[in-house]
């Protein structure tokens, strides 16, 4: 990595960051119809992840928790913006919201409301990839509560099973809701992920150069090998499981883009460029969450006019 | 026309289609074997890579169907038994109805999950449910329920089409079943019913097994000088709820005859339907015949009290024919 990608990644992480910071902004003005869980503290990681996928034949699906990997998978911030707060212009046009960002023709595929459910449909995207011989993979991203569902075991055994090229991304921030991993798994989930015959390893996080090293190398061998690969990123719930809920508050943690930051210092880089950086991505983030802004709440003609072009799921004919 | 059972009705269709489109890829338990006579053996015919033999996991590989329909290949998923889709529920439930929508239909989902439903066959509480009406209550799933050899390929066309989920409801007892088919009419569409029998005094509503065993109480009928219409929806969602106006419009009575569930189930909708629509031309109260409210019974006579049967079907048409209202 050179400093111009150093810059690139950082700026990219701030621009997430900025833009889950508008989402909660606009959460706190009473513009979002429900509760919106935010990214923040997983940006580095994510953009790392970015730097290896492939849009065109890659596929990402996540879990609710999924505003930063649709960023990153390609989808434009305004839809995104637009769908998290029920308007037109979103994704769904209204009708699927935070937790159900569904995506055709971009990296990012799809997010979830239901906790690990992402995990068997990122094997599809994986078979698609195989039978469609494009060299593609699936990457389910998911964290570690996800990880003691059956449908996510069931998906490990599935991948190794049938050789499918697909990058189990277990994000591990400890918390799933207010339950802490220690008191709900007693092995290391890493060793669990190896014992159903797969490559598993475990990245800090925060630590940009073990990023970008276990992905371009995991990555490549997925591709390579058509085998599935688990990785597990420890990343830090910099927030609530939900905006607004405090009762996880008070625990130490690293940000890495304050880490990223100090590395970019480290290397000469002046503190008013820097600045400029940050200044940067906050502007391009607010400019798409007011462009949003201007859609209208149209999702009740969005919800007549499914009902219209679709007389034979309505039940009655 | 060449002569069929459902079992190889659905496998000549399976072949036809896969042969027109390579992007069809069936996904299930011991599909090579084939445990009704469907499957057995297309793996060699198209290899493994498109008939995957699938560990036991019905929620991994129903959500792989589903992920798979979402970026271009179209899956068709066997669930070997409508009763194990609770272990997969929210594959069903959550995922594969509700993606389409989600997305404001943009995004299609070419799926269909065949799975067999019935009992009769001793099978027991957990191989012989029939749970088309449970599924017929979640939104943006069509569900077919076919009763005859050219119903079961004409609608498997029809699903192989689809760009939203279709559970294909297989009926057990019906595999053996007999008729003729044409493997070069047109895929049938959903939501279009079938009158089975014309009849001028009662109608009866039913799919499945279940046409079948109202046809024989409808033979027996006759010699009592009773005229039964027999009606086939095919699909239950979406209903044809038409061809029932103008059969109840005609006859004034209705039964509906179901193995499904006693409360909440295909049945009721059914009546409901009719008394919210059709009120005024109704003679008297309808009528549902359905198994008891509990799990499906082993030992063989419990299971033949609990399946609805031809002279529960006779009692309460002729007891029907005797309640007009004033």
């Amino acid at each position: 990595m050179e400093i111009d990608d150093l810059k690139t990644i950082f700026a990219d992480a701030w621009f997430i960051r900025a833009f889950e910071d508008c989402v909660a902004a606009l959460s706190d003005a009473g513009k979002i119809p429900g509760l919106v869980h935010l990214s923040h503290g997983s940006e580095v990681a994510d953009v790392m992840l970015r730097r290896h996928l492939q849009p065109a034949i890659d596929k990402i699906t996540g879990s609710h928790r999924s505003h930063s990997l649709a960023l990153i998978g390609n989808i434009d911030p305004i839809a995104l913006a637009a769908e998290v707060m029920g308007l037109s212009g979103g994704t769904g046009n209204g009708l699927g919201g935070t937790q159900h960002i569904v995506s055709k023709d971009t990296l990012f595929l799809s997010s979830n409301g239901i906790v690990g459910a992402q995990v068997p449909i990122a094997l599809g995207a994986a078979l698609s990839a195989r039978r469609l011989e494009n060299s593609g993979i699936a990457v389910a991203v998911f964290g570690e509560g996800a990880s003691n569902q059956g449908g996510v075991f069931e998906s490990f055994n599935m991948a190794t099973a049938l050789h499918l090229p697909i990058l189990f991304l277990m994000q591990n921030n400890q918390m799933a809701q207010s339950t802490h991993v220690k008191d709900v798994a007693v092995v290391n989930l890493t060793a669990r992920a190896r014992s159903f015959g797969m490559v598993a390893e475990q990245v800090d996080g925060a630590d940009i150069v073990s990023l970008e090293n276990t992905f371009e190398r995991l990555i490549q061998y997925i591709r390579e090998t058509s085998s599935p690969v688990f990785v597990e990123v420890s990343v830090p719930r910099l927030g609530g499981h939900y905006h607004g809920d405090q009762s996880c508050d008070g625990q130490s943690k690293v940000d890495p883009l304050v880490n990223l930051q100090k590395l970019l210092q480290a290397q000469d880089m002046h503190d008013e460029e820097i600045q400029t950086i940050i200044d940067d991505a906050k502007a391009r983030a607010k400019n798409a969450v007011d462009e949003a802004q201007k859609q209208r709440d149209q999702s009740g003609e969005s919800l007549k006019r499914y009902i219209n072009d679709h007389p034979q799921l309505m039940g009655n004919l | 026309m060449p002569i069929m059972t459902i079992s190889e009705a659905l496998r000549s269709t399976l072949i036809q289609l896969m042969q027109n489109d390579d992007h069809i890829t069936l996904l299930g338990e011991d599909l090579s074997m084939g445990v009704f006579g469907v499957t057995s053996g297309l793996d060699r015919e198209f290899g493994n890579d498109r008939v995957i033999n699938t560990p036991i996991s019905e929620t991994a590989f129903v959500g792989m169907g589903i992920g798979a329909a979402m970026t271009g290949l179209k899956p068709i998923i066997e669930v070997m038994f409508c009763d194990f889709m609770g272990v997969c529920f929210d594959q069903i439930l959550n995922q594969a109805a509700k993606t389409h929508f989600l997305s404001g239909g943009n995004i299609d989902i070419p799926l269909v999950i065949r799975t067999t439903m019935g009992a009769g066959d001793g099978s027991g509480a957990m191989h012989s449910q029939s749970l088309h009406g449970l599924l017929m209550q979640i939104p943006g799933l069509i569900i077919a329920c076919p009763a005859t050899p050219a119903d079961a390929s004409g609608l498997l066309k029809t699903a192989a089409q689809s760009n939203t989920p279709v559970i294909f409801m297989e009926h057990k007892g019906l595999y053996a079943m007999t008729g003729e088919v044409d493997l070069e009419i047109p895929p049938i569409p959903f939501g279009k019913g079938r009158v089975v029998k014309e009849g001028a005094d009662v109608t009866i509503v039913a799919v499945s097994k279940m046409n079948h065993v109202s046809l024989e109480a409808a033979q027996v009928l006759a010699s009592d000088g009773i005229s039964v219409e027999i009606i086939d929806p095919r699909t239950i969602s979406p209903l044809d709820t038409r061809i029932i106006a103008d059969s109840i419009r005609k006859t004034g009575r209705l039964i509906v005859v179901d193995e499904g569930a006693a409360i909440a189930g295909f049945a009721d909708h059914v009546i409901s339907n009719v008394v919210e629509n059709s009120f005024d031309v109704l003679r008297n109260a309808p009528r549902k015949i359905a198994p008891p409210h509990t799990p499906i019974p082993y030992g063989r006579s419990a299971e033949a009290v609990w399946l609805p049967n031809t002279n529960i079907i006779v009692d309460a048409v002729r007891d029907l024919m005797r309640s007009d209202n004033e």
